[in-house]
């Protein structure tokens, strides 16, 4: 479970300061699929990069199975990050100097595993994802859909227990949306926890819960009847 | 905090980095680091090349790898014939060449001169030598410009330095006489001690060691005549050893034997004058002072490469400490980079220095007043100064990464100051 408790960040721009995140209260449940949206500005991204441990909160607490995170030291974020998360960004962010494979497999590796076993699994994770043929293949030589599925798949490879998503269809047409949500519902039905950021409302719906951000505040919380 | 795990990852990332990168930008990285290569190894080693042309000049034309000399306090050496037979009866021994040497005289146009007119004249050093065995010590009959060297036969005629001739000697000082009017045929008076002869001058000898180019050359067995010298008691012997052998080790032999209480035994480099080894040692330090300089600017060059590398690749710096990859990782990428670039150019340098720098300096030296400049560049200093090049470039690639992956990962990642 990851909860947040009076979450606050606010961003200090000479003597002006803005408060984008103002005491957020914020569960998901292990295998849960949650969707943040709000408009723009309303601190929904903000929220993601605290719960993900990418940024430090200004106040409040993030707990992670009960475990204090945001008093981590950044070596042991780093490592939490590594092996308990996975990131699926807007803009796929791939390394471009990297094959499809490489990519995938660049975590597994950090986490100490043998060159060997680390490809074999990227390597299966990316045939599973249809990626079979673009295993060496680099960032600039695959299209947007075929990005954001490698970059879900390097997301996932090491089975985090979270993966959190940044409005990963913000930049795909609507054919390869639905090819990314159709490998979210997936890795759900599969037990994946999922916090995922959007401001496309067909996809939130797809969630277990949509949580409404205003003005760095939940103002309202909808449960989906989609799998009732 | 430099993990194996780290540097593995680092090399990973670093490896497929270089392989990726533009052509263009990595050709010109390691332009610039074979230029900073070359200003390391050829500035100093032209430098020192002056004099150690000039050293070596001496050594091939003049001492040889061994020379023994009278000492300072007797006009020649005594029981010469017992050292030469000792000489020639060592095993590292190639050739030698005993000489007779005295000072003396030599005068021009004296039958044309009225008496009030002042004598043509020009001081020099007067050496009587076997032809032959001085050109298997010295080769110096391949440097006459005019006329022929001497030959077994040769009476009363004598081979000049060019600097005893005014037509080789374009400055005009009083402290420096030359002959004028001279060429090969012209006789001179050849005056040493109280004896004086009329000789021919049959060529002409081009050096630019001195000891050549201010001797006038004759037959031993006539400058034995004109010194009186009949006990084979000569002046010099230049030994030539056996390609490997050992010059320190042939002079210890020597002295060994006893050759010291007679003569002055010296190997070529015991022979240089001292203030030659101060300017050795002064051309170094010049030479190590480019070298820092171009250290620093090869340094400051990487650094604004690799700031320049990762201030573009911040954005990904940031993603690469977002999915979890250790930031020391991502600096050993860089320090990698570095050093690749480093020894890349250092190999091309390497090569180009030895595979064609030092072959066409040696083929062709650059034509200095006093000396055959040469490309010096010993392999034990030529890799100290890859090793510096290293270790500057490791640094330099070091700090700017650290600058920026000690960034906000957010920050990086969404591009924010």
């Amino acid at each position: 479970m990851i909860q947040t408790k009076n979450l606050t960040r606010s961003f200090k721009n000479g003597d002006v300061i803005t408060q984008v995140l103002k005491g957020i209260d914020f569960a998901a449940h292990d295998g849960e699929f949650v969707s943040i949206m709000g408009r723009s500005g309303a601190g929904k991204s903000t929220l993601l990069y605290q719960l993900s441990l990418l940024d430090d909160p200004t106040g409040g607490e993030i707990l992670i199975d009960g475990h204090q995170a945001h008093t981590m030291s950044p070596e042991e974020k780093m490592l939490f990050r590594l092996v308990k998360f996975g990131y699926v960004f807007q803009d796929y962010a791939l390394l471009p100097e990297l094959t499809a494979l490489e990519n995938v497999a660049l975590p597994l590796l950090m986490q100490g595993k043998g060159k060997r076993e680390a490809y074999k699994i990227s390597q299966e994770a990316l045939e599973r994802a249809g990626l079979g043929k673009r295993l060496g293949n680099l960032s600039s030589q695959l299209s947007g859909g075929e990005q954001q599925r490698v970059s879900i798949v390097r997301a996932i490879a090491h089975q985090p227990k979270v993966l959190f998503a940044d409005e990963p269809t913000a930049n795909l047409d609507n054919e390869s949306s639905k090819v990314i949500m159709d490998i979210f519902l997936e890795l759900h039905r599969a037990g994946q926890t999922i916090i995922m950021v959007t401001h496309e409302e067909p996809y939130a719906k797809l969630a277990d819960r949509i949580v409404h951000l205003d003005d760095g505040k939940i103002v309202s919380t909808t449960e989906n009847q989609r799998r009732g | 905090m430099f993990s194996s795990l780290n540097i593995k990852i680092g090399l990973y990332l670093a490896l497929r980095q270089i392989r990726r990168a533009s052509l263009w930008t990595t050709s010109l990285i390691i332009f610039v680091m074979i230029l900073t290569f070359l200003n390391l190894v050829v500035v100093s080693g032209v430098l020192v090349g002056l004099i150690q042309g000039s050293i070596d000049q001496v050594r091939t034309k003049y001492t040889s790898d061994v020379i023994v000399s009278t000492l300072n306090d007797k006009a020649y050496i005594e029981n010469s014939p017992n050292i030469i037979a000792l000489i020639k009866s060592m095993p590292e021994v190639a050739a030698i060449s005993p000489r007779y040497r005295e000072s003396g005289s030599l005068e021009a146009n004296y039958k044309t001169r009225k008496d009030t007119d002042k004598p043509n004249t020009a001081p020099g050093q007067v050496a009587g030598i076997d032809p032959k065995e001085e050109n298997a010590v010295t080769g110096i009959a391949k440097d006459i410009v005019e006329g022929s060297f001497l030959e077994e036969g040769d009476y009363d005629q004598v081979v000049l330095g060019h600097y005893l001739l005014k037509q080789y000697v374009p400055i005009e000082t009083p402290a420096f006489s030359t002959l004028n009017n001279v060429g090969i045929g012209t006789k001179i008076r050849l005056k040493v001690g109280d004896v004086t002869r009329e000789v021919t001058v049959k060529g002409i000898i081009k050096s630019k060691v001195d000891e050549i180019a201010l001797r006038t050359f004759m037959l031993d067995t006539q400058f034995r005549s004109i010194i009186g010298r009949t006990d084979g008691n000569v002046s010099e012997i230049a030994i030539k050893l056996k390609p490997g052998s050992d010059p320190v080790a042939v002079r210890d032999s020597l002295k060994r034997s006893g050759v010291d209480r007679y003569a002055k035994v010296q190997t070529y480099e015991d022979a240089q004058p001292k203030f030659l080894q101060d300017i050795v040692a002064t051309f170094n330090m010049l030479g190590n002072a480019f070298s820092s300089i171009g250290l620093v600017v090869a340094s400051i060059t990487i650094f604004i490469v690799i700031f320049i590398n990762a201030l573009t690749r911040r954005k990904y710096i940031g993603i690469l400490k977002g999915i979890g990859i250790s930031g020391n990782a991502i600096e050993m990428s860089y320090v990698f980079q570095s050093i690749f670039y480093a020894l890349f150019g250092s190999a091309i340098g390497l090569l180009l220095v030895y595979g064609f720098l030092v072959p066409a300096f040696a083929a062709h030296p650059i034509d200095f007043p006093f000396s055959d400049g040469i490309l010096v560049a010993p392999f034990d200093q030529t890799f100290f100064r890859v090793g510096l090049l290293v270790i500057a470039t490791l640094v330099a690639g070091y700090i700017p990464a650290w600058m920026i992956i000690r960034k906000n990962t957010l920050d990086s990642i969404l591009g924010r100051n």
